[in-house]
């Protein structure tokens, strides 16, 4: 079975997105801060990781960065979840090598799909 | 009466001409020493050299180069006149008594005459350096706004002009507290200060009531020409002249100059001049910071609302997020079998979830285009895409509704320089605006084609704008069989202000600034939006874009 790393700080959402791909057939990973996001993805070697932009101690473009820079982990797949907020988009401009960015609030179906397209 | 000096050493002649004389104040000298001397402590009106004495010139040129004033008078023993440069008149020893006395008085009221002449000439000189101090500083005054320039102006004014000892300027204008700015030529002693302050305060008390200010709240600024001297408390003794600075209701503060000579009447109108001159600038320099500081609140208020908007979108979406998840989740029933009524509140929370998300999105755009901060990414292409894609994707909302949504295109349409995700954004929201507003079974239709902007014509609404556009345009419609728009609705259609209230974007679900947003996103491609409708008939929402907008670097790099 695949395996999927949700990190997010937001419980509920983490919470929805692990129950619709669990229905899909793939295992999850949460965690809810970068810290833990970071040191799980270097642990588990997901096939895919949905990262949430702002969040405590590490932000998710950064995350994306340290992965993507990283010979070992550069092909992991990475899904952004964006709010479109100000401080979002002071960030914006860094390169962050994220492979696909979705909007919230987004469709659970397009996350599945989006998940499906990159693992099937 | 004149002062004369007798140069000679015949003594015959000294008494000669101190007998005629005698009306006059006489001297006689008769070497090079004692006239020097004399010539040194004395004004004379009139010198008159015997050409007898030793080495008479060379006492004259002496003389000359101590003193300027007198008439130099030569006595020589025929008339036989030599030509002398230093020498006014010529008297000769045979000379009747008569004859010299009137020679005298003719030369001493000659010289009255030039004196007066001189001190004419100096007042007008004064006059003129005067009126240029005060051309100069009204000039100065004309080309600033800043108080404290200003003050100084008309103190260096009054300095070129009264050259004054002390000028105290109490200034309440240019801070918060009380401004003392002492310009004096010798250095204050710290007891003096402290005098000064103290006459400052008991001199306009009243100033100090209200607000309440006490002598430490004085700021002193000096300025001391030559600090190597001391001013006394002598200085209290000086003449002094006072002036408020006000105009109208403004009070701005007062002046007070000292100088240890008496001022005349006209020092006195000079320098009520001068304070009166400064009076006018400092309320334009006081309006001017009140613009300058109104707006600037304003542009803090402007960043506070735009920020504040981000920053609730960004909050609201993340709840937003968990409500959605949960609600698809729940329809999709994979938490077990939902009845028929249960379906039908789910989807009305779905619905209501997405037009929150659509107010959220439209608010976000909108603070974003005020504050300047939208991206915009111009590229060639053209207008096609743009409705086919809009086609495209509303196609299945318009067939749910029963309605036909058809788009007749002009082929070759020239190509545009252009946003195609904005423009996607636009014309999304004019079709599904007229499916909102369009009963079942009817058309909408989506129209382009290219027009000189002379050929387009718009309703007496927009005509204004219209008549703006120069050049080709590519123009595009969206026509209904919609309930219309009133025609007194017509221009607050895109008036975002006005929307919110519009209780017909409520009903129909909508946040009602679409428009305002497809509005300032059309402006800033330098085209514009307009509607024409009839009620119950149907809208025509339409916008133009003018033709190949290639910015100019591009063509020269593509030549």
């Amino acid at each position: 079975m695949k395996k999927i790393l949700i990190v997010d700080d937001e419980q509920d959402i983490v919470e929805s997105l692990k129950f619709v791909l669990e229905a899909s057939d793939f295992t999850c990973y949460c965690a809810y801060n970068g810290e833990d996001g970071l040191r799980l993805a270097k642990e588990i070697m997901p096939d895919l990781i949905i990262l949430d932009v702002m969040m405590p101690k590490i932000n998710g473009y950064k995350i994306s960065r340290l992965l993507k820079y990283d010979k070992k982990y550069k092909d992991i797949p990475i899904l952004m979840i964006t709010a479109r907020s100000q401080e979002e988009d002071k960030l914006i401009g860094e390169e962050t090598g994220a492979d696909e960015y979705i909007t919230k609030p987004f469709d659970l179906s397009e996350v599945v799909n989006i998940v499906k397209k990159y693992l099937s | 009466m004149g002062k004369i000096l007798f140069v000679s050493d015949r003594i015959d002649k000294i008494k000669q001409y101190s007998d005629i004389l005698k009306q006059h104040e006489f001297l006689a000298v008769d070497n090079e020493a004692s006239t020097i001397e004399t010539v040194e402590l004395n004004q004379f009106d009139i010198i008159i050299f015997d050409n007898a004495i030793n080495n008479c010139k060379n006492i004259m040129k002496k003389v000359k180069s101590i003193t300027n004033k007198p008439s130099f008078i030569l006595l020589t023993a025929d008339d036989k006149i030599e030509n002398e440069k230093y020498i006014n008149a010529f008297l000769t020893d045979n000379m009747p008594a008569s004859l010299i006395i009137s020679a005298i008085n003719l030369n001493l009221k000659t010289q009255k005459s030039l004196e007066q002449l001189s001190e004419t000439n100096k007042n007008l000189a004064d006059s003129l350096y005067r009126l240029n101090v005060l051309y100069s500083t009204s000039s100065k005054f004309a080309g600033s706004l800043d108080k404290e320039k200003l003050l100084n102006y008309m103190i260096e004014g009054m300095d070129k002009s009264l050259s004054f000892d002390l000028t105290c300027t109490l200034a309440f204008c240019t801070e918060d507290k009380p401004v003392l700015m002492l310009n004096s030529l010798y250095e204050i002693s710290d007891e003096l200060l402290s005098a000064i302050k103290l006459r400052t305060i008991l001199n306009y008390k009243s100033l100090f009531d209200n607000p309440p200010f006490k002598i430490e709240d004085i700021k002193v600024v000096k300025t001391v020409k030559y600090p190597a001297k001391h001013f006394t408390f002598n200085l209290f003794e000086y003449d002094n002249m006072f002036a408020p600075i006000s105009l109208g209701d403004n009070f701005f503060g007062c002046i007070e100059i000292f100088k240890e000579t008496p001022f005349t009447s006209d020092d006195a109108t000079c320098f009520q001049t001068i304070a009166q001159q400064v009076s006018l600038p400092l309320k334009s320099a006081t309006l001017y910071q009140e613009i300058k500081e109104t707006n600037h609140k304003l542009e803090k208020l402007e960043r506070l609302k735009s920020e504040f908007i981000s920053i609730v979108s960004h909050e609201l979406r993340t709840p937003l997020t968990a409500i959605k998840n949960s609600l698809d989740i729940l329809s999709c029933g994979k938490c077990g079998e939902i009845n028929e009524s249960g379906i039908k509140f789910l989807s009305m929370a779905q619905r209501n979830v997405e037009r929150l998300s659509g107010i959220i999105n439209d608010l976000l755009d909108l603070s974003k285009i005020e504050a300047g901060k939208m991206d915009y990414h111009f590229a060639n292409m053209n207008i096609h895409a743009v409705i086919d894609y809009v086609k495209t994707s509303l196609n299945g909302l318009a067939k749910e509704k029963g309605l036909n949504l058809i788009a007749e295109e002009t082929p070759d349409l020239p190509e545009i320089y252009a946003d195609s995700q904005r423009l996607e954004q636009v014309l999304t929201n004019l079709v599904s605006n007229a499916i909102k507003f369009t009963p079942s079974g009817k058309t909408i239709t989506i129209r382009s084609h290219i027009a000189d902007a002379a050929q387009i014509v718009a309703n007496e609404c927009f005509k204004q704008d219209i008549e703006k556009l120069s050049g080709k345009y590519i123009v595009v419609c969206v026509e209904d069989q919609g309930i219309g728009i009133a025609e007194k609705d017509l221009l607050r259609a895109f008036d975002k202000f006005a929307q919110i209230e519009n209780s017909l974007s409520r009903k129909a679900g909508g946040s009602g600034l679409g428009l305002p947003i497809a509005k300032q996103l059309l402006e800033a491609h330098n085209g514009i939006i307009w509607c024409d409708s009839e009620v119950n008939k149907g809208s025509r929402f339409y916008f133009a874009l003018p033709v190949s907008q290639i910015p100019s670097e591009k063509i020269l790099i593509a030549n």
